[in-house]
């Protein structure tokens, strides 16, 4: 199975990059996603992700992620086509030779652009996102987190949301199991569809729920949400990551200059 | 040293107190184990000797407890517990937070104040007391039940208390793990842990236990050394259920095939989880499929209602070949009752939870059918409860309730008693004996050799995705 935004244990190039790099290698690259509209440039943004990925050993893990990128530029290149209509058209949706409603949705170049636009800025924020959480620890994103003074109890928070992902997916297919040997039936038209959902979310739930009882007795009793920290195996910056920082710092400032002259 | 003096305790909006005047006191080194019938009030005897119960939850408490010279009120917060007591949980999952083995043993560590030195040293001494050297990155998901509850044990042992508390350690855990978890806990009691262990399986421990208590109804009706408590005969039976007298005759392939397995073979993706089975059932057997976790025994039941196809080969139930046959019409022929039944519980009342897979098959005469599932298993006078707060015994039961209603002729089930005390696994284990008897083929898989051994008519031995020995023959 899949496991979406796990943390994977490996000894590559990203893995080895302390923390703080690559927290602000992704802040550098969402800021540069979201000012940027040109599409060659977002295309080059993306293959550089890419080559990150391929370098630290992580262009699987990457490329997992297409299916979901490619149901979500769909989605977005019709909502864009639909609601932002905008110079010249190229065909319509519902073909011309249909009575009443045939030329209507008009597929314009405008409307495509923006489409194809979303879609390259968050397939780069998602195989940011996705390069940073499967290289590191998330005892280290607790590290990093904490030093600059983000509460333990919120940190502990998005690391347990990240963290029992895979177990729900696990969980929510042994339900469904159990429920097709009762003879579960998915269900036809909304309400029924609808309807049907509830012999595999109520026990996913409530299972959860019961699950978080013993999890958040265990924070306590570990101690994890204790101020004093003995810090053990700390990453520290290293020449990797001074090369690192110079590299985004050029490409900070490439940006900015293309920015100014109006180029991307 | 841990004291609880008379303690009575009531969560909010009950009536029936969980705990009733219990006193108990846990000396330096000693180990308590505490059994007894599930809803006894276990849980909240472990949640009240470790502080818990006091910091954590509303209700009504009487009493008090002493944890190292300490009333538990003196304490100010549960972290302020966690340097005095730890404890273990039964649910493995939820008692991992981090993604690899090293990840969450350093992250307990590194909050008790210790040189970074002294951490590295601990780390190592602690994995090596625990089994868990090849396991040191292993991420939660590629360990197996009983692994991950010596990475919490192990979490536990990292901070360095003299007191551990342990709620059903085992619960969910087959023999070879709980054997394990028993050895390490030995261990510990040898370095000189003093250790509250709540458990069922009094045989897997019973060379560390100092003291045996016995709690009823959140009372308790006996304590003492092991030899003087196990004298009296009614607790001997329920700490040592007798399941020799299930079965009355032996019934071997008596009736037609049922099940017909030819040449299964079924692979994820590069692992081959079955080769070449071949197995025939017949009509009216009670067969037990015993073997090692991964050995495929859970792989080729649910070929068995479709829920696998297989890769290549055939099974064919009553005459049919299941690839001609969907997963909802296998049902009425097949039922399949999955190891936890927390799995399937989603309605409001235990008659709504079996009423759901008969509407499903659309059975007519839904009342009748349903009050005798109800009655087959023994909870007739629980219909209008919400199924979750039954105990986890009466919720096997309803589980198997819930499989029984559809009328299938075959009933397959996953370790229908694991989790369960003597008396439970009993009543589970009379209840599909009954079912036998009635006409249905009955297949389980266990890993309690004693339930194989006096209530099967044949058991059947896998080991990486092959049939070992078959004393059905065939």
């Amino acid at each position: 199975m899949a496991e979406i935004l796990q943390y994977v244990h490996k000894d590559a190039f990203l893995h080895r990059l302390n923390p703080y790099t690559k927290i602000l290698f992704i802040i550098l690259v969402t800021i540069m996603a979201i000012i940027a509209t040109d599409i060659p440039f977002l295309i080059l943004m993306v293959a550089v992700l890419l080559a990150f990925a391929a370098y630290g050993e992580m262009l699987k893990e990457s490329l997992n992620q297409l299916k979901l990128i490619l149901i979500m530029s769909v989605i977005f290149i019709l909502i864009t086509i639909i609601t932002m209509p905008n110079g010249e058209t190229l065909l319509y949706l519902i073909p011309q030779g249909i009575p009443f409603i045939g030329g209507l949705v008009p597929i314009t170049t405008g409307g495509l652009q923006i489409g194809v636009v979303l879609t390259l800025r968050f397939m780069i924020l998602i195989f940011a996102f996705q390069l940073f959480l499967v290289s590191t620890q998330p005892r280290d994103i607790v590290h990093a987190m904490e030093k600059v003074h983000i509460p333990i109890d919120y940190i502990l928070m998005f690391i347990i949301a990240l963290r029992f992902i895979p177990t729900l997916q696990i969980e929510g297919q042994r339900i469904h199991e159990a429920q097709l040997a009762r003879g579960f039936n998915p269900g036809t038209g909304f309400t029924g569809k609808i309807r049907s959902v509830s012999p595999i979310v109520i026990p996913l739930v409530s299972n959860a729920l019961l699950r978080s009882n013993v999890l958040g007795l265990t924070i306590d009793m570990r101690g994890y949400r204790t101020g004093k920290r003995t810090h053990v195996r700390e990453r520290v910056f290293e020449k990797r990551d001074y090369a690192m920082m110079t590299v985004m710092v050029i490409a900070g400032c490439g940006f900015v200059a293309l920015v100014v002259a109006q180029m991307v | 040293m841990i004291e609880l003096n008379n303690i009575s305790y009531s969560y909010p909006r009950t009536v029936q107190p969980a705990l009733h005047h219990v006193s108990l006191s846990l000396k330096k080194g000693r180990c308590v184990m505490v059994t007894g019938p599930s809803g006894a009030g276990k849980t909240s005897l472990c949640l009240a000797a470790s502080g818990i119960l006091h910091h954590e939850y509303g209700g009504k408490k009487e009493g008090t407890v002493i944890i190292d010279n300490r009333n538990v009120a003196e304490y100010k917060s549960l972290s302020d517990l966690a340097q005095n007591v730890g404890i273990v949980f039964d649910d493995a999952e939820a008692q991992m937070i981090f993604t690899t083995v090293e990840e969450e043993l350093l992250s307990a560590l590194e909050h008790r104040g210790l040189t970074a030195d002294v951490i590295e040293e601990r780390l190592d001494a602690i994995i090596k007391t625990t089994y868990l050297e090849n396991l040191r990155d292993r991420s939660p998901h590629h360990l197996s039940g009983g692994q991950k509850q010596r990475v919490a044990l192990a979490a536990t042992l990292a901070l360095g208390n003299e007191f551990l508390i342990l709620d059903e350690p085992t619960s969910e855990l087959d023999e070879h793990a709980t054997v394990r978890i028993a050895e390490i806990l030995t261990d510990l009691k040898n370095q000189g842990k003093t250790i509250l262990l709540v458990e069922h399986k009094y045989r897997n421990f019973k060379n560390m236990v100092d003291t045996l208590v016995i709690l009823e109804n959140g009372a308790i009706t006996a304590s003492g050394s092991p030899d003087e408590v196990l004298a009296d005969q009614r607790i001997h039976g329920m700490i040592f259920p007798d399941f020799s007298t299930i079965r009355k005759t032996v019934q071997n392939g008596s009736g037609e095939p049922i099940i017909a397995v030819q040449n299964l073979t079924h692979s994820y993706g590069e692992v081959t989880a079955l080769a070449g089975i071949n197995l025939t059932i017949h009509k009216g057997e009670f067969v037990a499929i015993v073997g090692e976790n991964g050995s495929g025994k859970t792989t080729l039941v649910k070929h068995f209602n479709r829920l696998l196809s297989p890769t290549s080969g055939d099974v064919v139930i009553n005459g049919r070949n299941t690839k001609e046959c969907s997963i909802a019409e296998l049902a009425r022929d097949v039922g399949l009752v999955f190891q936890n039944p927390d799995h399937m519980f989603f309605a409001d009342t235990v008659r709504e939870e079996i009423a759901y897979g008969v509407n499903n098959l659309g059975i007519g005469n839904s009342d009748t059918v349903i009050d005798a599932a109800l009655r087959d298993a023994g909870l007739f006078g629980t219909a209008d409860l919400y199924p979750r707060w039954l105990s986890r015994g009466e919720r096997q039961r309803l589980a198997i309730a819930c499989v029984v209603a559809m009328q299938p002729g075959i009933i397959v089930l996953d370790e229908p008693t694991t989790g369960l005390d003597g008396n439970e696994a009993l009543l589970v284990i009379r209840m599909l004996k009954n079912l036998q008897e009635k006409g249905h083929t009955i297949i389980i898989i266990t890993h309690n050799h004693e339930i194989a051994e006096h209530c099967a008519d044949r058991i059947i031995l896998m080991e990486n995705g092959h049939i070992m020995s078959d004393t059905g023959g065939a």
